[in-house]
């Protein structure tokens, strides 16, 4: 596969005597919604945060659109154009709706103090530039009527939404996203798909996507990697790869079992 | 009632995001530079001198601090120490030859590259580790101060600030001094104003509340971090200088102990962190409460109200201002600020109760 955005070489990441990846390979194409599925503790978000810098693998590599990214401090990947969000809601507390999403055009600013001090000549000009980009990610992800208001006070779905917009803002060469559906209803869910699909028909995305719920995976995602105990157990379409025998074994156990 | 506001409605993002949204807030800030500029003229040069000139100055030294720790989340415990660097290299700087717009400039350099060196140093850790790191700034700048001759000018002296002039004012004069202080404490005020609303004050704020977050969104921690202690130690240099030159007007090693520190701490915190007006308010309440309850009390002593023994009376101001501070910070953690705002909201919209904000 020549045009993958992420590709991983056997990445291998221990704690201790613990190893949480052994030997994962996978490659993203552009364009493409990439699941990663796999029972509790299997290494999904190990993986995750492996790409994004957090826990750098002992071996093997990590490359975007060809560059090896594995070493690198996680403001750098994120600055090379890999945005993410987080399986509990990471936003910052003491800020709007609206100022937690332009965090999200950070890549594209430079904050200086004294761009601050002479605001109306310098400072409002970088504001207003970036807020046209903010606006068009708020409105497509229909955040208009919580743009004032503060992070806290908000529900938990919309939250996500907003992690999610934060992310958009950041225009990522990659998106991933760990299980933004994650303490969310049916409902929620649903619109949360429509938003992601909506979001990469827009924004000609490619995504890397953790997600538990398997409706929404097949409803998601072209390829999916199965993990389980930090190795690759099948990968494939996403109602094939699912659909294999020992994917089905990882979530409920041998047939003999059930006897 | 005096709002007269139905909402707030913005053609321009530009609009959006202007400082005062409320008309009526922007009469009241009109106001209140009025009432400040002319001050001189309507207020006796004592009350001046030891009551409104101390109150601008430690409102400016508050707003330096709030900068680290309000918005950046950075505890420092030893800004008084950043304030002594700015003071006695202002002092030196003048003496030197150099005028006083570039030595007050150069003063807060000085003071920034040291403050953000020991902040560099203590950026490895966080909390009450990174209190007990700036702790240790303020107490290694003390020995130095005092300990060095070509600073201190020997171990118990005093050095007098030079008679100076800024741009064409000669600060020989109260209401010049005040004028000055006013100034530099006005700019800081709308430099704090403006960060809160641009990406350096955002990515502050990404780093106080979650570092891995604006971590991964781009904000390199350490550099941010770095960033702001030169900054906030910039403003607390250039504020340490114009506090000698403007208020002190001589300078020892005792202004700028570990127990200043702790009173600059006191004004941020009661005053609300992070927070410009909270600045304000919380350093007029650490420098006057006490002095207005002595004077409270001492006038109740005269008239026989308060019938304890002289001994008490002098102990009985502090008391009371410390069973204040506790209070305010029961029943409003987030300090003076938030009962301003609490107030305010609730003549924004009476006659009614509920704003949809």
């Amino acid at each position: 596969m020549t045009d993958a955005v992420l590709e991983c070489r056997n990445v291998t990441r221990r704690f201790g005597g613990v190893v949480a990846l052994k030997d994962v390979s996978i490659a993203v194409a552009r364009g493409e919604i990439f699941g990663l599925v796999g029972p509790n503790g299997s290494g999904k978000t190990t993986l995750v945060n492996a790409i994004t810098g957090f826990y750098p693998p002992q071996q093997g590599q990590i490359l975007l659109d060809g560059q090896p990214i594995n070493g690198m401090k996680p403001f750098r990947i994120a600055d090379r154009g890999v945005a993410r969000t987080f399986q509990n809601v990471a936003l910052f507390h003491g800020m709007s709706v609206l100022d937690n999403i332009l965090m999200g055009r950070h890549i594209y600013m430079k904050p200086n103090p004294l761009a601050s001090l002479f605001y109306p000549w310098w400072a409002a000009r970088e504001e207003t530039a970036h807020r046209r980009k903010v606006e068009e990610v708020i409105d497509l992800l229909q955040l208009a009527p919580a743009r004032d208001e503060y992070v806290d006070v908000i529900p938990l779905g919309l939250q996500k939404r907003v992690e999610l917009a934060r992310a958009l803002c950041a225009e990522p060469r990659l998106l991933v996203l760990d299980e933004p559906m994650a303490g969310m209803n049916q409902e929620e869910k649903e619109y949360m798909v429509r938003f992601i699909l909506d979001a990469q028909d827009a924004l000609g995305l490619t995504v890397l996507i953790i997600e538990h719920h398997m409706d929404v995976v097949t409803a998601l995602c072209d390829r999916v990697l199965v993990l389980n105990n930090g190795q690759q157990i099948a990968q494939g379409p996403a109602r094939e790869a699912i659909a294999d025998p020992r994917v089905i074994e990882a979530y409920i156990g041998k047939p003999r079992d059930a006897a | 009632m005096f709002y007269r506001l139905s909402g707030t409605y913005h053609t321009s993002y530009r609009a959006d995001r202007r400082l005062w949204k409320v008309p009526t807030d922007r009469w009241l800030v009109v106001a209140l530079l009025v009432l400040g500029a002319f001050a001189p003229l309507y207020v006796s040069p004592l009350y001046l001198g030891s009551y409104v000139l101390p109150w601008v100055i430690w409102s400016a030294a508050a707003l330096s601090l709030t900068l680290l720790m309000g918005l950046a989340g950075q505890l420092h415990f030893g800004f008084a120490a950043v304030m002594a660097i700015g003071a006695y290299a202002s002092i030196h700087l003048t003496r030197a030859g150099i005028p006083f717009e570039i030595s007050l400039l150069l003063s807060g350099l000085i003071a920034a590259v040291i403050g953000a060196v020991f902040g560099g140093a203590a950026l490895r850790v966080k909390g009450l580790y990174l209190v007990m790191a700036t702790l240790a700034m303020q107490y290694l700048v003390d020995w130095v101060v005092v300990n060095v001759p070509w600073i201190s000018g020997g171990a118990h002296a005093t050095l007098r600030t030079p008679a100076v002039s800024f741009l064409l004012l000669p600060l020989d004069s109260l209401a010049a001094r005040y004028w000055l202080a006013l100034g530099w404490a006005v700019l800081l005020t709308v430099f704090f104003m403006n960060v809160k609303r641009s990406s350096f004050g955002r990515a502050l704020v990404a780093i106080r509340d979650k570092d891995f977050a604006a971590a991964v969104i781009g904000v390199d921690p350490f550099r941010t971090k770095l960033m702001a202690f030169f900054t906030s130690s910039f403003m607390g240099g250039v504020t340490g200088a114009i506090l000698a030159f403007c208020f002190y007007r001589a300078v020892t090693p005792e202004q700028f102990g570990f127990n200043v520190s702790i009173q600059l701490v006191a004004m941020v915190l009661v005053g609300g962190l992070g927070s410009v007006i909270g600045s304000w308010l919380g350093a007029g309440f650490v420098l006057l409460a006490p002095i207005f309850l002595t004077n409270i009390i001492s006038a109740l002593a005269a008239t026989g109200w308060v019938p304890v023994s002289q001994n008490f009376l002098s102990h009985l101001p502090l008391m009371i201002y410390g069973a204040m501070i506790i209070g305010f910070l029961l029943l409003e953690p987030l300090g003076l600020a938030k009962i301003y705002d609490n107030i305010r909201k609730y003549f924004l919209v009476w006659p009614f109760r509920h704003a949809r904000s």
